[in-house]
């Protein structure tokens, strides 16, 4: 792509260290208020016409994340236990231009109002750093459609949704067979499923593709640019304004600072593997949960001996992936769930927490059956099937096109002593340290998997399957949701940034990605990410303006 | 956001079932570097496998997802190509060993009951002596790679003309258009109208 180019000894207003949800935007967002802005992102720049279907490729040798420079990932349940090596789900990010809103599924959930004081509503919650927001969602709102109409999300609304000042600017993409099994369901219960707001695009909009329904959303690239990633909408128009260069394959080593405390800009290496600088009045890190974790942790300096930005102790503390569960159903007739978007209804019935279920949680429900062939073959049939024979053959033959899942995405606690830190003993190319996960569920986020799991098989059985089987609850390991890491709040005693994303601690550092949130919401955050992004952006631009980063 | 099912680090994390296939686990990189290898369609003669071993192995592939006259199976879609092309890779050398002694022990089983070798023996007396070592970590490495074999995209060297999808009744087009099933294409007004 063409685009300016900023001279090495250049010093720009901003550096931006991500590309993704939260980068793509702030780098549009700053660059059309005029300001001179650098991106950097660690992996490549990839195009829709580099992206495949091959599901070996993709899901199995994980083509997408560019994961090739990654050391090894630690996990442990607490401090006391030896780390070993993560062989489950780990801190799932893609590196690339767009991040992970170029393989995510684009589920676009709004948090609510009570997502942002749920801690004064509920109350203190022991073992947690439960707290409320320091903004609300009429805070947020006017982002969230912005982030609606600027990407293109596709919905219509529901009975229980919160209020939002202009309607969704394009129709719900078309029902599958999955929405509709569960429409029938949640009739059945007295429930309603309503169309799941994805950002994918139902028609076209602003130049891009509608959906064709290719069944490659989770996990893959967007062929047809039809999936609202950063890459496809944002950062294009950020590099069209000629006030934005985002360098691929450039991996931020450290965030500088100088005597007086304030960020002169980051150091970092770029394709060739040589070590740069690049100056800017203001750097802002919207690496993901994790990697912002990492690159604080590593700016340590005589002045920030626990870390960048790190007072509190609360970089990398608190870290929340968001819970699920899943139960499975066969059907009578053909769903062929391969065929298009992810899901395309959902149950909110279940959002708010409720004190009769005995435990703190809440989430929504969604159909989906998003396997392809490999991964449906090797881990989704009912125990009872025979896994090879003339049997599993009948099994492959008929559950592939009548299968669903009624799929959970809930709540997660903020836990103290659930964080990612850095792990000495593990190294990547270019010697810094890895990501070591100690974590724990906590009690109500397990009691709430099960809960949620015991109201999906309701859902299934009411909707007619004639054969259900549920998937095991698990402890969870790692994830794509990478949440909490470096919290928003008005206390520089208990969290990193304040409620304008700026550090408590460095004037001119801004951190805003998954790591800036209070709570986990009940899964989907991308949506909330990028309205927290076009939040920040307008405020750190009215700073910048009057002199005050 | 991405399906939790999903994992980066290899088949195996979610499942209860896949849990067990620790062995296959630890021999992911080989997967990765196969991300790299040549795509080539030939069909001509095996890389890695011997004669014997190929034998074995094809006759192994038939009975995890058996040939029928309705549907393709793995040995129609070819996975044992795809598993030629996995034993090729520097990368699986160490898993190569394990693989190569379980195919042999296969044959061995079979001559111990009176025959040439395993795909000599009937389909009922391969299905026993596979009873006989399906704990072993070799089965589910090799089971994991016909299944792979039968169901990846063609170009890795398996599913022959697609012969898995055809088995899943996958119809493997680039784009879909709705009505995608039965109960979408039968969903009532109503609920057509909820949405509108």
């Amino acid at each position: 792509m063409n685009q300016r180019k900023f001279g090495e000894r250049d010093s720009v207003d901003f550096v931006i260290v991500g590309s993704g949800a939260s980068g793509g935007v702030l780098a549009k967002e700053l660059a059309s208020e005029a300001f001179d802005v650098v991106v950097l992102e660690a992996g490549p720049w990839q195009e829709a016409n580099q992206f495949t279907h091959d599901e070996l490729a993709v899901e199995r040798e994980n083509a997408m994340l560019n994961l090739a420079f990654e050391p090894v990932q630690t996990i442990r349940g607490s401090e006391a236990e030896p780390k070993r090596p993560n062989t489950g789900r780990g801190l799932t990010y893609r590196r690339g231009v767009g991040g992970s809103s170029v393989h995510f599924a684009a589920n676009y959930w709004r948090f609510r109002p009570i997502d942002f004081k749920e801690r004064s509503k509920w109350g203190p919650i022991s073992g947690t750093g439960f707290a409320d927001w320091p903004i609300t969602y009429e805070e947020l709102e006017p982002y969230y459609t912005k982030v609606d109409w600027e990407i293109g999300v596709s919905g219509a609304p529901g009975p229980s949704d919160p209020p939002r000042s202009r309607p969704y600017p394009l129709p719900p993409v078309p029902n599958k067979s999955s929405g509709a099994v569960l429409e029938r369901g949640a009739r059945a219960l007295g429930l309603h499923a309503q169309a799941a707001p994805l950002a994918i695009l139902s028609r076209q909009y602003d130049g891009r593709s509608p959906c064709l329904a290719c069944g490659h959303c989770s996990y893959y690239g967007c062929e047809f640019g039809a999936k609202s990633s950063t890459l496809a909408t944002v950062i294009p128009k950020a590099v069209a304004t000629g006030r934005c260069e985002v360098r691929a394959e450039c991996t931020v080593s450290r965030v500088e600072t100088n005597a007086s405390g304030r960020a002169t800009g980051v150091l970092y290496w770029d394709r060739e593997g040589k070590e740069r600088r690049q100056q800017a009045r203001a750097v802002i890190v919207a690496a993901n949960g994790a990697e912002t974790t990492r690159l604080l942790l590593l700016s340590a300096s005589p002045a920030f001996p626990q870390g960048l930005a790190n007072s509190s102790g609360n970089v990398g503390r608190y870290i929340m992936f968001n819970g699920h569960a899943g139960v499975f159903g066969r059907f009578e007739h053909p769903l062929n769930e391969y065929k298009g978007p992810v899901a395309t209804r959902v149950v909110h019935d279940f959002y708010d927490a409720d004190p009769k279920r005995g435990f703190y949680g809440g989430g929504g429900i969604d159909a989906r059956f998003n396997y392809q062939p490999i991964g449906f073959a090797l881990g989704v049939l009912p125990d009872d099937v025979p896994t090879w024979g003339p049997e599993y053959k009948r099994a492959l033959a008929d559950y592939f096109t009548h299968s669903v899942r009624f799929y959970a995405h809930l709540t997660s606690l903020p836990v103290a002593t659930n964080t990612v830190t850095l792990d000495d003993d593990h190294r990547d190319r270019w010697g810094r340290p890895g990501l070591c996960l100690t974590y724990a569920d906590h009690p109500d986020d397990t009691k709430a998997k099960h809960w949620f799991r015991d109201r999906a098989e309701e859902l299934m059985t009411a909707a007619g399957a004639s054969r259900v089987w549920a998937q095991p609850v698990l402890p969870i390991d790692g994830g794509v949701q990478l949440l909490g890491t470096a919290r928003m709040g008005d206390d520089p005693r208990d969290s990193v940034v304040d409620r304008y994303h700026r550090a408590h601690d460095v004037p001119n550092l801004f951190i805003c990605d998954g790591s800036s949130f209070v709570t986990s919401g009940r899964g989907q955050p991308t949506m909330t990410i990028q309205a927290l992004a076009y939040r920040a952006a307008e405020h750190i631009a009215r700073f910048a303006r009057s002199d005050q980063i | 956001m991405i399906d939790a099912q999903l994992t980066r680090r290899g088949f195996l994390a979610d499942t209860a079932r896949l849990g067990t296939a620790s062995w296959l686990a630890l021999n992911i990189p080989w997967l990765t570097a196969l991300a790299g290898c040549a795509r080539d369609d030939a069909r001509a003669g095996f890389v890695a496998l011997t004669p014997a071993e190929a034998k074995t192995m094809r006759a192994f592939a038939a009975r995890i997802i058996p040939s029928d006259d309705r549907m393709p199976g793995a040995d129609e879609a070819g996975a044992v190509y795809f598993v030629d092309r996995a034993f090729a890779m520097p990368v699986f050398a160490e898993s190569v060993t394990g693989l190569r002694a379980g195919l042999a022990d296969l044959d061995a089983r079979a001559r111990a009951a009176g025959a040439a070798d395993f795909a000599a023996l009937p389909s009922r007396h391969q299905v026993n002596i596979m009873r006989e070592v399906e704990r072993e970590p070799f089965f589910e490495a090799a089971r994991t790679l016909v299944v792979i074999g039968t169901f990846a995209d063609p170009s890795h060297g398996g599913n022959k003309h697609g012969a898995g999808w055809t088995l899943l009744g996958l119809e493997h087009r680039p784009s879909y258009s709705a009505p995608y099933g039965w109960y979408d294409a039968h969903a009532d007004v109503d609920s057509s109208k909820r949405v509108a």
